[in-house]
């Protein structure tokens, strides 16, 4: 069950410390890329975006679509972010907003239809055969070396781009006048309203930022994936591990606990294969027991 | 009554009884509806045959190129008059892959929707389920999919009326041990498994594990990495397949993971590094998926239009294009599962009795093109299959995708598939 | 959400002889019409009722939102399985194997229940959900780990040993249903009791005002933990039944995909009503089956379904219908007012 002498024998050789370090930045960024999403919106709105693997889909079979007509991986990605972003927008506009008051078990009845819907409509538009995007040809070079350890530039791409959204995100909710904004508006929308701005707009606005960061994630990822329809479903349980254990609604914390949960997965798949995700699910049920609020999450246990 | 009855079941997919219940607002229609389907066993008409399968859900394609398979085998027949201008008939469900779903919907099929017999094309999960079913309503049953060897070498599981017309593990990891023999002996004696974390990922890969070491005792298994199925993230397994620098490398990932796995793994320019073994490479849809094969991975072959090379392979292979699905192993397994299903209904001129139909099936021999001879016979101790073309050959980065395909001869499959029953103690 | 419509309690008795009408009604529908599929659908029925009743406890009565039922739903269908596999279990206990494997699995299930419900209780709302649901995975994950004992994901199987005892045979279509008819009224008539009890109006106030039930003394921690518990207890009964059913045990039934289809029912049939839950069930049953004769596209025409139902109708089908109810009637008794008042004016006019 536990391997130590594999975990010892790496930790002392550079070769495989290198690898092993950056194949836990790499996961842990994809997973942040992944979970940005839902933290946001859950941080602003308050609202569990159980629809989020959804959005992830549409991004990347968006993508695949722009890739086949353009053949270009960065215009790819920009489709796949807008259809994720506008299919949001109209969601929240025609469903999600009319559940803002009422209880969790009517977003999460809201986000599961939609989830079902979307999944059946990949199915019928893109038919049920895995698709593959290929890797784009400024990325099919060979993986970088250093000092023993091997990294691929895509991933090191991908890296760059998660760390990207992660202080762009930061910086708009913080700082920025619209984040400013949301962030009154989810406190107290009748006061900010009446100070003549319009909240519905800006409510969408956020929530369809979060599904464009979903479906960017998607369409980013989607040249060393498979898609299929329903494959949504396994990013979602990552995205609420990260989230849960980051703190809900904190962007530096979803990031802390991306890393660490790539690193417990980069190293666990050396020293306990077996229980990695038990580790996972443990770390989970010990972040909601004894500090709830997460990693560093600001809303107090009750 | 039975005019009535008659009309109604020309209907596609839906069910007399549950149609009836639905539509009812009449005690007639009510009671119509639901007692007990009186079995048809008039002259002339259809005869039904019910196939649970999974249409939805990550697997769709399983279920969609397991009915095209099949959906051939019946058109052909009923086109060349059926059984004596008797037309025959598939009830096609979907289970969505949940085990649960299969035995209601394998009920459902026999108690309301007029099938006599079952041809189960759910995924190894389900089957176990549809198997119960099928042995508390003694009713004749093929299995289509399923590649558990358990289930037709265990004698918990054996039941006289149901036979398994699809390939198995256990063969595989034989034809695969002694494949791959050649290669330890060519020098490469440090191997590592990277297979999906379930039943058939860790059963087929111990096994594997356990021939080739038979086979080439000078083995040496370096690491075994577990990911999880439909694990969209391989990255962790890649580099630890890395890290451990072995010769060469065994994986039974299958479909949309295969495809992820070989992407993920050209990043960090694994197939440079190690040779690799692929069971389930040999499958269209996979070979097709993935843009850039790399050339030289030793693949097992699951459908390839040129295993066996022959006329009849190659006109099987565009019929089912014809459909616009791309053929897969499902594809044909299905198919041939239904023409056992159709000889034996041949046999007993359309009499669907169960015993009938399981001497006509027992220790039958039919034409198949994916039969290592133009034929597959289903053996008579266990009711499984035997003599479809197993065995390996090597990629090529275009078309046709695999070459160089290595037959293992059946004989030496079936010394050592009795020496594996009698040490699990199944003989 | 919206408060508990208040009826008056029920009294035990009257309880217990609806219960028994219940029973024979569907006793009778099983005698009168004797398909195998209206009994196999029933008993199916039975026990994704039975799940989603046990739920109802928790999410309608006490406002715990649970993820992660469905653990106890599939405890129950393993200890059960498992114990009746047991080698020489059967043998031992002979006749007497079956209901001892039950009482079995559900106290092993509420043991279960118990120690989780002790972690989970001290916190609150969408915290609450997500350890439940972190339980369940952690459950899934030993199910599909401990492939010796369990079948890992496969299953329990080579079918259960279910001996005959007492002259009923489960293994026979009429036997079976009516069994499993009795257990599923024993289980909704168990809770209609706790509901209706007084710890049942301690549930009640503990959803609407948990402060304020804090002030008047009672422990919240402890009502909690035996809420889930019972809960727990209840839903390991629908296990049993389909294990009996389907003479196997799966690790779907304790997926999270379970756990949100005992959630949709309650959604769907109404929160806010007792038999909410059972009219989901069946909903969704039906939704399933009406689509299946048009197109293989459930999945699409289920989530059009649901949106209807939040979005237009904004609660579940029940919920719907007793509102249309008493907003008739209320109109009704308001118009009744206005011409007796019309009928005074004119009295004293004239």
């Amino acid at each position: 069950m536990f391997n130590f002498d594999a975990l010892a024998g790496c930790l002392s050789a550079s070769s495989c410390l290198v690898t092993q370090l950056s194949t836990g930045v790499i996961i842990g960024m994809l997973l942040f890329l992944v979970a940005s999403g839902v933290t946001l919106i859950f941080g602003v709105l308050h609202v569990v975006n159980f629809a989020h693997g959804a959005f992830y889909m549409i991004g990347a079979y968006s993508a695949y679509t722009g890739y086949s007509l353009t053949g270009s991986y960065y215009l790819a990605i920009a489709f796949g972010t807008l259809v994720a972003g506008i299919i949001g927008i109209l969601f929240e506009r025609l469903a999600i907003s009319k559940v803002y008051k009422e209880n969790l078990l009517m977003q999460l009845l809201v986000c599961y239809a939609f989830v079902l819907i979307a999944d059946d409509l990949v199915k019928i538009i893109w038919g049920a055969e895995y698709l593959a995007l290929g890797i784009p040809d400024e990325f099919r070079v060979p993986p970088y070396r250093f000092a023993g350890g091997v990294i691929p530039p895509l991933y090191i791409f991908l890296v760059c781009v998660s760390l990207a959204v992660a202080i762009l995100c930061l910086l708009l909710i913080q700082y920025s006048r619209f984040g400013k904004i949301i962030r009154a508006a989810a406190h107290n929308a009748t006061m900010v309203s009446v100070l003549g701005i319009r909240v519905p707009v800006y409510f969408a606005a956020l929530f369809g930022l979060g599904c464009a960061l979903a479906g960017m994630a998607g369409a980013l990822a989607a040249p060393v994936r498979s898609l299929t329809p329903g494959m949504g479903v396994s990013i979602l349980i990552d995205s609420f591990v990260v989230t849960v254990i980051g703190g809900m609604g904190s962007i530096p914390g979803a990031l802390l606990a991306a890393l660490i949960l790539g690193m417990t997965r980069s190293f666990g798949s050396l020293g306990f294969p077996l229980f990695v995700d038990g580790m996972m699910f443990m770390m989970m049920v010990a972040i909601l027991v004894f500090r709830p609020q997460g990693l560093l999450g600001e809303r107090p246990a009750r | 009554m039975n005019e009535h009855k008659k009309g109604r079941m020309e209907s596609a997919s839906g069910g007399v009884s549950r149609r009836g219940f639905l539509a009812a607002t009449g005690a007639a229609a009510l009671t119509t509806g639901l007692s007990t389907p009186a079995i048809l066993r008039a002259q002339g008409a259809t005869i039904k045959i019910g196939m649970p399968t999974i249409l939805s859900g990550r697997v769709a394609i399983l279920g969609e190129t397991a009915s095209v398979g099949a959906n051939m085998a019946v058109d052909a027949f009923n086109a060349a008059g059926g059984i004596d201008g008797r037309q025959v008939e598939l009830v096609i469900r979907d289970t969505k892959g949940n085990p649960d779903e299969a035995a209601k919907i394998t009920r459902e099929l026999l108690n309301s929707d007029g099938c006599e017999l079952i041809l189960n094309s759910e995924a190894s999960g389900g089957t176990f389920a549809v198997h119960e079913v099928m042995r508390d309503t003694g009713q004749y049953c093929v299995h289509a999919i399923s590649e558990t060897s358990a289930l037709t070498a265990d004698p918990k599981n054996q039941v006289a009326w149901i036979f398994r017309a699809g390939r198995q593990g256990i063969h595989d990891a034989i034809s695969g041990g002694l494949y791959a023999s050649d290669l330890v002996k060519a020098g490469a004696n440090r191997w590592a498994t990277c297979s999906p974390d379930y039943s058939y990922g860790r059963d087929t890969t111990a096994e594997f594990v356990e021939y080739l070491g038979i086979f080439a005792p000078e083995l040496e298994i370096v690491t075994q990495t577990w990911p999880k199925i439909f694990q969209p993230d391989y990255t962790e397994n890649i580099t630890a397949l890395l890290n451990a620098a072995p010769d060469a490398m065994y994986t039974c990932l299958w479909g949309g993971d295969l495809s992820a796995f070989f992407d993920q793994s050209s990043l960090y320019g694994l197939f440079e590094q190690f040779q690799a073994v692929a069971v389930n490479l040999g499958d269209a849809p996979v070979l097709e998926a993935i843009k850039n094969l790399p050339a030289g991975i030793h693949s097992g072959n699951r459908y390839h239009k040129d295993i066996p090379d022959t006329e009849a392979n190659e006109q099987w292979n565009a019929k089912f294009r014809e459909s616009g699905k791309l053929p897969t192993n499902w594809g044909w397994q299905a198919w041939t599962a239904t023409r056992f299903v159709l000889e034996a209904l041949e046999e007993t001129k359309g009499d669907t009795n169960r015993d009938k139909l399981t001497d006509a099936t027992k220790g039958r021999s039919i034409d198949c093109p994916l039969g290592i001879d133009g034929t597959v016979t289903m053996r008579e101790t266990d009711n499984t299959l035997i003599n479809y073309a197993i065995g390996y050959g090597k990629t090529l980065a275009e078309e046709p995708h695999v070459t160089d395909f290595k037959a293992t001869p059946w004989d030496i499959i079936a010394e050592h598939e009795t020496a594996w029953k009698k040490s699990k103690g199944f003989i | 959400m919206k408060s508990y419509r208040m009826t008056a309690p029920g009294h035990p008795l009257r309880t217990l002889l609806i219960a028994g009408a219940g029973l024979a009604v569907l006793l009778i529908l099983g005698l009168v019409f004797p398909s195998p599929w209206l009994r196999d659908t029933m008993t199916s029925l039975f026990a994704s009722g039975l799940l989603a009743m046990s739920l109802h406890l928790l999410v309608g009565y006490s406002g715990l939102v649970s993820f992660g039922h469905a653990a106890y739903f599939a405890l129950g269908g393993y200890v059960f399985g498992m114990t009746l596999q047991a080698p020489g279990y059967v043998e031992t206990f002979g006749a007497w194997s079956l209901p001892s494997a039950m009482l079995l699995a559900m106290f092993g299930t509420g043991g279960a229940a118990f120690l989780v419900g002790l972690v989970c209780a001290r916190l609150s709302e969408i915290y609450f959900a997500f350890l439940t649901l972190a339980f369940q995975m952690l459950f899934l994950s030993l199910i599909q780990g401990f492939v010796g004992y369990t079948g890992g994901d496969q299953g329990l199987t080579g079918g259960i040993p279910r001996p005959a005892f007492l002259g009923i045979n489960v293994t026979q279509s009429w036997d079976r249903y009516a069994f499993c008819a009795t257990v599923f009224v024993f289980g909704v008539l168990v809770i209609r009791l706790i509901t209706e009890s007084s710890f049942g109006f301690t549930l009640r106030m503990l959803r609407d005002n948990e402060a304020r039930v804090k002030f008047l003394g009672i422990n919240t921690y402890l009502t909690k933990v035996i809420c889930f518990t019972l809960a727990g207890t209840l839903a390991s009964l629908g296990g049993v039944i389909l294990a009996i059913f389907t003479s196997a045990a799966y690790p779907e039934w304790a997926s999270w995909t379970k756990s949100g289809e005992a959630i949709f029912m309650i959604m769907l049939g109404g929160v806010n009503t007792f038999l909410g839950p059972l009219a989901g069930a069946l909903a969704m049953r039906i939704i399933d089956d009406v689509t299946l004769l048009y197109t293989t596209h459930t999945e699409l025409a289920k989530g059009i379904v649901i949106l209807f139902v939040v979005l237009v109708l904004k609660r579940g089908i029940l919920d719907f219908a007793l509102d249309r109810r008493r907003s008739r009637a209320d109109r009704r008794a308001n118009r009744d007012r206005a011409a007796a008042h019309e009928k005074e004016r004119a009295d004293v006019d004239s």
